[in-house]
């Protein structure tokens, strides 16, 4: 019965009215993910209506499943990345007051497990960084969805500011699209500022 | 535990909740100007990725082996029979000694991947990029990488076709007959996707695009995996006319 009543309230939920995805120029661009993120992209992104969390926000070229790019806009302690899909079976890893900017690839990689089926993933490298003027983690890593079986790359930055979590992660299929779109976000995440 | 496809179905039901009714939905898209002329061009058909389970009352899917199989036969054999009906040379992929197995199969999913970003967000017109809806065109593809697949010389096009089917639970249908009695909860049982798709061989183009999240025929059995291969090939350019069969 209990899953019932989440797969009911999980369809309720999805039942509330969709807004427009939305057009990205060029140009400043603040409160991205209700937070301090700003940004200065300078090519054109789609910023989707779908919101997987409280302070996430997601910007794609071709769809999500192409090109991502998610901001993660000060998940305060005790919060998960993404809203749970299932709380009492399926925890996420919730940010801490004690975590280290070393934290964030192995928070990323467990809720990716957890979330979205993720069955192998890799953190290829990890270096430091700075995120608008704060000690940062900047890291690369390799994924695959048990669902649609295609091999993905990421690349991210991320930072703890005032105890909050700051990161932005920009994911593509590693044939033909992450090599696409990467210097673009690149570039966007070279304005990026807190 | 597909997750990520659970949610998307969910958005597809909250856009559906804004009015934009499933009809009008597009199933069928392709590159401006595209033709196909019968007799012209030689088509390779990739191996099909098929994928049959179950649906948790929760709307997980869950796997079915005996299913996949049975669904991989049926296919096959529909595929077999539908190959000389498509107004040009078609061809079954053959990765002979190029060793690039491994990579064309990355290709399929990547097919899949775009496809499904195609109904998302340009066959749902409610929830187009607002980047692609300026441009008023399809564009999308996998990328000009596959025009040097030594396997795949001599094709003009590949078409390229996915199968995913999840058949609700006990659960899952009783969850459907209770959602009604919720106003505006409508919950749905099953998932029926197909893909079918042409890439244009010399630049990555999807040039066509057949795809829906709500399929007919059950493929776990000849006849259905029949009418599903006929759906999935429906409009196929550079078929010769035919009138419908009976029945559908």
């Amino acid at each position: 019965m209990t899953r019932l009543l989440i797969g009911l309230s999980m369809g309720l939920a999805a039942m509330s009215p969709a807004a427009a995805n939305s057009l990205v120029s060029a140009g400043p661009r603040p409160n991205i993910a209700g937070s301090s993120f700003s940004a200065a992209p300078v090519d054109e992104w789609n910023r989707l209506s779908r919101k997987d969390g409280k302070n996430v926000e997601i910007w794609t070229r071709d769809g999500d499943q192409l090109n991502k790019v998610t901001f993660f806009g000060g998940i305060p302690s005790g919060k998960p990345l993404v809203r749970e899909i299932d709380k009492k079976r399926q925890p996420l890893p919730k940010v801490a007051a004690d975590m280290l900017i070393t934290d964030i690839p192995v928070m990323l990689e467990s809720t990716y497990r957890i979330q979205y089926a993720v069955s192998q993933m890799d953190i290829d490298s990890q270096e430091p960084a700075t995120l608008g003027g704060h000690k940062a983690i900047r890291f690369t890593y390799r994924f695959a969805r048990e669902d649609d079986g295609v091999r993905r790359k990421g690349e991210a930055i991320g930072a703890f500011v005032g105890g909050k979590l700051y990161l932005v992660t920009y994911e593509a299929p590693a044939l033909y699209f992450f090599d696409k779109d990467v210097e673009k976000y690149r570039k966007l995440a070279a304005t990026l500022a807190l | 535990m597909k997750i990520t496809w659970f949610l998307r179905a969910a958005c597809a039901v909250a856009i559906a909740a804004t009015g934009i009714s499933a009809a009008a939905q597009e199933k069928t898209g392709n590159k401006p100007g595209f033709t196909l002329a019968p007799g012209t061009a030689r088509i390779v058909l990739m191996r099909p990725t098929i994928w049959v389970g179950e649906q948790s009352t929760a709307g997980m899917p869950e796997p079915n082996a005996d299913w996949t199989t049975q669904a991989r036969e049926n296919i096959a054999r529909a595929l077999a029979d539908a190959q000389t009906g498509l107004g040009n040379v078609v061809i079954s992929y053959d990765e002979d000694a190029s060793g690039e197995g491994a990579l064309v199969a990355e290709y399929s999913h990547l097919f899949g991947a775009v496809a499904e970003s195609v109904i998302e967000y340009q066959f749902f017109s409610g929830n187009r990029l607002p980047t692609k809806k300026r441009k008023d065109s399809f564009d999308w593809g996998v990328g000009n990488g596959i025009a040097g697949l030594k396997s795949l010389e001599g094709g003009d096009y590949a078409l390229f076709i996915n199968v995913h089917d999840e058949y609700g639970s006990t659960g899952r249908k009783i969850l459907q007959i209770v959602s009604m009695f919720a106003p505006g909860a409508g919950v749905s049982s099953g998932v029926h996707k197909g893909h079918a798709g042409l890439v244009d061989l010399k630049t990555g183009e999807l040039v066509w695009l057949n795809a829906d999240w709500e399929m007919g025929g059950d493929v776990r059995t000849a006849e259905g995996a029949a009418k599903r291969v006929r759906q999935l090939l429906e409009g196929f350019p550079g078929r010769p006319a035919e009138a419908p069969a009976e029945g559908e």
